[in-house]
């Protein structure tokens, strides 16, 4: 099952690489990660988002849109990028800038998808590039600006488990 | 620096995994304590004691200060807290969807089947 698990990585000072296996051809895979209506079922938003805008056009200049409202407002978060490299079940590039409702910019990388498959067993990697270090180190350090609540209501879990 | 195969990280949880050091991470979240304190309520020798907090310590969870013949220990929460924001929810998020690809896979190849193949 290890090799199934997710793997991350930060091989350089700019970098997050991501591997998983799942146990699907990967034409499925690519499928599961470029038709909107697949993404729509795994692309799990933090709690309290919802996903209003989901637009993947996988070519060469396509652009990827996509937009989370919560209660505060709607778009809360918006993701657009484009495609820059396709090869079909292969290898997808694309530009991401994640940014807020008041403009500022979360995050803004590249990033790079791989698919191998052996047997019908697909391996994704994902690498993200980003503009600084302190801009990687900001995305793992607060899980995407995602449900960063729940790290710390774990964390609440574990000191009182210890104290 | 590998992330999920993060040295420190990896001390943190082995540290908490043992009964007696979160028995003595308990007693030190109430204040600096010698080893003779916290080696007394676990019944336990001052080595035995004394082993346990080098693991703690190796984790950065605890602070020791020899002081004369005492041994002073006291807690440093931030590993735990570096623990949990710095990597788990990165890695909770990402795992989280992951797995809901999973389903999502089977299910595709649950459609597929009639048409490629029957078992």
């Amino acid at each position: 099952m290890n090799q199934k698990g997710l793997q991350i990585s930060t091989p350089t000072d700019t970098t997050i690489v991501l591997t998983r296996t799942f146990q699907a051809p990967r034409r499925l895979v690519w499928e599961a990660m470029t038709n909107p209506q697949r993404m729509r079922r795994w692309m799990l938003p933090p709690p309290g988002w919802t996903l209003t805008v989901c637009v993947c056009e996988a070519r060469v200049g396509g652009a990827l849109s996509l937009a989370w409202k919560n209660d505060e407002a709607d778009p809360f978060m918006t993701l657009q990028g484009v495609f820059t490299e396709v090869v079909p079940h292969e290898r997808l590039v694309h530009t991401e800038t994640m940014q807020l409702a008041s403009g500022e910019v979360v995050s803004s990388l590249v990033e790079t998808h791989a698919f191998a498959e052996q047997g019908g067993i697909t391996t994704m990697r994902i690498t993200q590039v980003y503009e600084s270090k302190e801009a990687r180190d900001g995305a793992l350090a607060s899980g995407m600006d995602q449900g960063v609540e729940a790290g710390f209501q774990q964390l609440e879990a574990l000191l009182a488990e210890v104290a | 620096m590998v992330v999920d195969r993060s040295p420190r990280l990896d001390r943190v949880f082995h540290a908490l995994a043992h009964p007696a050091r979160r028995a003595i991470v308990r007693q030190l979240s109430v204040g600096e304590r010698t080893l003779t304190e916290l080696a007394s309520p676990l019944k336990m020798t001052f080595p035995a004691a004394s082993k346990h907090v080098r693991v703690l310590e190796a984790a950065k969870l605890v602070r020791r200060r020899i002081a004369g013949r005492e041994h002073r220990c006291s807690l440093r929460a931030s590993p735990l807290k570096d623990a949990m924001q710095w990597t788990e929810q990165f890695r909770r998020h990402w795992e989280a969807s992951f797995a809901a690809l999973d389903t999502l896979l089977e299910e595709m190849k649950a459609q597929e089947q009639p048409r490629s193949r029957r078992d």
